[in-house]
């Protein structure tokens, strides 16, 4: 027992050292710029999906970056929610640019399928006077469960892109600043789901040596289902996002609860009433009065 | 008893701070930085034309040489960083010895500040603009390591060499799958430096920036090398797709990197347990001029050819990739049936195509994004816990009570007269 314990301590003392000396080395390189570290706002950008900064939602991320570059985000949204992006951009001087450009956000899903915006303004033309250009994207409500076949938003990261579509040749590569923000927003009871999918967060890691043999069957199988128990085990395998707070589901609360019960009352209320109203009043003794009695 | 104890209690305790300093961070970060660090290699035009004196009144050369000050000084510890000239020494007339003028002023590794600064200092605008040579030194002095690598191009002409063309080097580097970027600084608002560069960068997966200032000019560096030091370690893992699904490799759950070619169909292999779900993600990357309309398509077959479930996606206009994905659970089965894993074949093919004068050759990069996770039932019921709402539902349950009431009183009136008239 003194032996485990004492193993155990040296073992804290070790792992403190080890964070103690890694902790400056991180902090150097992440300068803040990472959705994971902390709650400041990142103030840099990814380049794909698989470099995307991960942003939480309320968060106002900023990044400056170049006319032309894709700049790319990820954020977290859970069953019942209703995710919704803006960004605003900051264009380069006006006597630097030579006409209208159009800006465009698009937002995908875990599995890197691109999503409708049920409202708001995706796509909008920058004339050539125009400071700054605002867009957005409100998602359909996330859901809990789809079939397969569906393109249904569902649990898990999303991704923000943004980039300019359409632009004069000379204005490539003129600085810019970009500002955006996620933000969701609850759907409310009446669009409560069943069901659970595993959420759709992309894990960050290399693949395993792919092989080419069909006679290795057993191996892929076994692969897959440790990353499985690694997931269950607490997530030491990278995702592209942190799960929520409040998980990702939408839990087991929504005002379906209140309007069952209250139903179910309103029908006990009835059924009482309905009761007395038939069944007559009761006297003690008497034979009863009514219809009946006569027989 | 106890001297055994206590005999086991300093074994383990020593084999523990053992571990501790076999494992512990600080030995392996005081020498040489681990061989997954990332690597960036800054390659600086000292063409004759880098006297020209446009930036913020200075010449171009005073605002690299400032620049490259700063971006030393800002440069994070496990950054390994190298400097690369191009036209620094061959002054004269002579293309072919112009256009073999590219050297590595400061090796790729940790940083002597103080070294790289005063070799900085020395540089003088001298010679020819040979991009493609230095392209190709530089990923030469970037080569081995687990790490990313990233060359960062600061140029104020275009090539004045022609062969070989920057974009096709940059191309090629790019396709040799060791992950390479570059992005590219013009120091100039020229069309032509413009279209080179943007086209080295977007041949990477790389950025183009148009220089005016000079604090531009430093701070873009910077976020550059900072921008490397941040992007994740993990690269996809390197495979080829094969022409049919029988002879495919079969994927585990990660990433994975492949080149597809215009026209062409990759397929792949993964294995699914019942009770599992499969998830694949793929997308194409741009990396030369293709025409306006696109698309791609991921499909799950059986080995049988039937199909199980499709993504799709097109689109028109700039882009940098084009992704779809698709999942396709398999419902768990009772215990005393086949419970062992079936091998399903995933598609990729895109629709790509480019103008006659574009090169073909390699292919497309493609990243796949493949896993298998737990698969839960679909729901017995769409609602939340199969929970009713709304006033329809409560009229619904008022009468239907209601009815159930008099129903039930008229029963036991009933039964109280038929009792009373026995």
């Amino acid at each position: 027992m003194r032996a485990l314990r004492t193993l155990g301590a040296a073992l804290t003392v070790c792992a403190a050292a080890w964070l103690t000396a890694a902790a400056p080395a991180a902090a150097d390189g992440k300068d803040g710029t990472d959705g994971k570290s902390g709650t400041e706002a990142p103030t840099e950008a990814g380049t794909g999906f698989r470099t995307a900064t991960e942003i939480e939602p309320g968060q106002r991320a900023t990044a400056t970056a170049s006319t032309g570059d894709y700049l790319y985000w990820v954020f977290p949204a859970a069953a019942g929610q209703v995710p919704k992006v803006e960004a605003e951009l900051k264009l380069p001087d006006v006597s630097s640019r030579h006409g209208s450009a159009t800006w465009q956000l698009d937002v995908y899903d875990g599995l890197r399928r691109h999503q409708p915006c049920a409202s708001g303004t995706p796509t909008r033309r920058a004339a050539q006077r125009d400071q700054t250009v605002t867009v957005s994207c409100t998602l359909r409500q996330v859901r809990s469960w789809s079939e397969r076949w569906a393109n249904d938003p569902l649990q898990g990261a999303y991704y923000v892109r943004l980039t300019v579509v359409d632009l004069p040749a000379q204005d490539l590569g003129l600085p810019i600043d970009a500002e955006v923000e996620a933000s969701v927003r609850d759907a409310g009871g009446a669009h409560a789901d069943g069901g659970d999918v595993t959420p759709l967060n992309p894990v960050l890691r290399a693949g395993t040596a792919p092989g080419t043999a069909p006679g290795t069957d057993a191996e892929p199988p076994d692969d897959d289902t440790a990353s499985d128990s690694a997931d269950d085990k607490g997530g030491k395998v990278p995702h592209a996002v942190a799960e929520p707070e409040d998980g990702w589901g939408s839990g087991w609360w929504s005002d379906r609860w209140v309007w069952t019960v209250i139903g179910a009352a309103l029908a006990a209320l009835a059924g009482v009433g309905g009761y007395t109203l038939t069944r007559g009043p009761r006297a003690p003794g008497r034979p009863p009065i009514g219809p009946g009695s006569d027989i | 008893m106890i001297i055994k104890k206590r005999l086991a209690t300093g074994a383990l305790g020593l084999l523990a701070a053992l571990a501790c300093g076999l494992i512990s961070p600080t030995a392996a970060m005081a020498g040489e930085p681990a061989s997954d660090s990332p690597k960036v290699e800054l390659v600086l035009d000292v063409s004759g034309s880098m006297r020209a004196r446009d930036v913020d009144g200075d010449t171009r050369m005073a605002a690299a040489k400032q620049a490259f000050n700063e971006v030393l000084d800002a440069t994070p510890e496990e950054v390994r960083l190298g400097i690369r000239t191009l036209g620094a020494n061959y002054p004269g007339k002579d293309r072919k010895a112009g256009c073999q003028d590219s050297e590595r002023l400061y090796p790729v590794g940790q940083v002597d500040r103080t070294e790289a600064k005063a070799a900085v200092a020395t540089l003088r605008p001298t010679g020819w603009t040979p991009i493609g040579l230095a392209l190709r030194g530089a990923s030469k002095d970037l080569s081995g390591g687990e790490g990313t690598r990233r060359i960062v191009l600061i140029t104020d002409g275009e090539d004045s060499c022609g062969l070989p063309d920057p974009c096709d080097v940059a191309r090629e580097l790019a396709a040799q799958g060791t992950h390479l970027v570059v992005d590219t600084l013009g120091l100039t608002l020229d069309r032509k430096v413009r279209e080179q560069l943007s086209c080295i960068a977007e041949a990477t997966g790389g950025t183009y920036t148009a220089i005016q200032h000079r604090d531009q000019l430093s701070s873009r560096i910077k976020q550059l090398v900072r921008r490397s030091a941040d992007t994740p370690v993990e690269t996809p893992t390197p495979v080829r797709g094969a022409a049919e699904c029988a002879k495919a490799p079969y994927l585990g759950s990660g990433l994975y990197s492949d080149r597809e070619g215009f026209g062409e169909h990759r397929w792949y292999r993964m294995r699914v347990a019942p009770g599992q779900e499969l998830r694949a993600s793929a997308s194409v990357a741009v990396d030369r001029s293709v025409d306006p309309d696109y698309g791609v398509l991921v499909r799950a077959v059986t080995p049988g050819g039937r199909e199980l479930v499709r993504g799709s996606e097109a689109g028109s206009g700039r882009t940098d990739v084009i992704s779809s994905g698709l999942r396709y659970p398999i419902a768990d089965v009772d215990d005393d049936e086949d419970k062992t894993a079936r091998t399903v074949c995933l598609e990729l093919s895109q629709s790509f195509s480019a103008p006659a004068s574009v090169k073909r050759a390699p292919g497309l990069p493609v990243e796949f994004a493949v896993d298998v996770v737990g698969n839960d039932d679909p729901p017995a019921d769409l609602a939340a816990f199969g929970l009713g709402r709304g006033w329809v539902l409560l009229g619904v349950l008022t009468v239907g009570g209601l009815l159930v009431g008099l129903l039930w009183g008229w029963l036991a009136r009933w039964r109280v007269t038929v009792w009373r008239s026995n």
